[in-house]
């Protein structure tokens, strides 16, 4: 098809026929354009949160506040990210205000500028503190497609708070720019 | 010429739609998410409970004539805690006086012993300074039981009347 559209050509209008054999070529171009395009595409990891570690305040007395650092290798939460070696991901946690007990009881928790981890070594001992409260960008390192994210806060227990177990989620929502 | 150009003009078409599909593509890759979750846990003790029990009594005193109750000595005073059981408790005197009043303004100086006990036995409680105060453990169903002792040491014109005051325990995990 593309050669006939060249023979009809010959003759006529050399430059004319010049800009035609390049756009005649420009779909082929534009296969080698989508070819790049994709080929990163198919290098990339997709991307994946992983729940490694709730975070556990444990046992909490009435009216005495129980903080967890985020450096704490038993009690901090954990989850893990994989993504593409060197990407940056954007971290976005949903906390909340309170945990929930017994007979719909509530325990206030609360978290603090430092209370978010970043550990692109994924180590607990290596971290990177940042506010989990807002968005937070961080990025993987060259030789590695995992990374984890730690975090700390305290429980506010009342005076009077109800005896029994509270509950809570934590969710982290990572958001990827290859 | 003109179908010349109507060639190219298609061509050119194909082309320009080939690379808006190209970048149409890369914007639909340009990001992507993901989330997990997390629980956070928390298990709350039982509050503490703090009951004045048994009133102190020294009962009747004659001036110049010191009187001491002991832990275990009729009219010593007792309270009562409650929480969870086997946690840990500090316990503190936030209020001790030293001296019993009789209204408006006088006194009767008085000095305090204080015991511990997970049972309510003051024979065999842990006696403990009143000043400092103490910490030992609640017993296994969330007990505690503290005694209170002391001497009032009235003056040989001591005024006769009924003297007050008033102890406060502090109990805390």
């Amino acid at each position: 098809m593309g050669s006939l559209t060249g023979s009809a050509l010959a003759g006529v209008d050399s430059d004319l026929c010049r800009r035609v054999r390049w756009w005649s070529r420009a779909p082929l171009l534009g296969g080698l354009a989508l070819l790049t395009a994709l080929s990163p595409l198919s290098a990339q990891r997709a991307i994946r949160v992983t729940s490694v570690r709730s975070l556990v305040f444990g046992t909490v007395f009435p009216g005495v506040r129980r903080t967890v650092l985020r450096s704490d290798p038993l009690n901090s939460g954990q989850l893990d990210i994989r993504a593409t070696r060197n990407a940056q991901v954007q971290l976005i946690f949903t906390l909340p205000a309170v945990l929930n007990g017994p007979a719909g009881a509530t325990m206030p928790v609360s978290f603090g500028g430092n209370d978010g981890g970043f550990s692109a070594t994924r180590s607990v001992a290596s971290q990177v503190g940042f506010d989990p409260r807002v968005p937070y960008v961080a990025r993987l390192n060259n030789n590695s497609s995992r990374a984890s994210v730690f975090l700390g806060g305290s429980a506010n227990p009342i005076a009077a708070q109800r005896a029994g177990s509270y509950t809570g989620t934590v969710t982290l929502t990572v958001v990827y720019f290859p | 010429m003109g179908e010349d150009r109507t060639i190219m003009s298609k061509l050119m078409q194909s082309s320009l739609a080939l690379v808006a599909l190209v970048a149409g593509i890369a914007t639909a890759a340009a990001a992507q998410s993901n989330s997990g979750s997390i629980t956070a846990t928390a298990v709350v003790q039982q509050p503490i409970n703090v009951v004045g029990a048994v009133n102190m009594s020294f009962g009747n005193v004659f001036p110049g004539v010191n009187k001491t109750i002991t832990l275990t000595t009729a009219g010593a005073g007792r309270f009562d805690v409650t929480g969870q059981a086997t946690s840990p408790v500090n316990l503190a005197f936030t209020s001790v006086p030293t001296n019993l009043v009789l209204a408006p303004s006088t006194n009767l100086p008085v000095s305090f012993i204080a015991g511990y006990n997970t049972t309510n036995a003051a024979a065999s409680a842990t006696s403990f300074p009143v000043a400092s105060g103490a910490a030992t453990n609640l017993s296994g169903t969330g007990a505690l039981f503290v005694f209170l002792g002391g001497t009032v040491t009235p003056a040989v014109n001591q005024a006769a009347g009924t003297y007050t005051g008033t102890v406060t325990l502090q109990v805390t995990y």
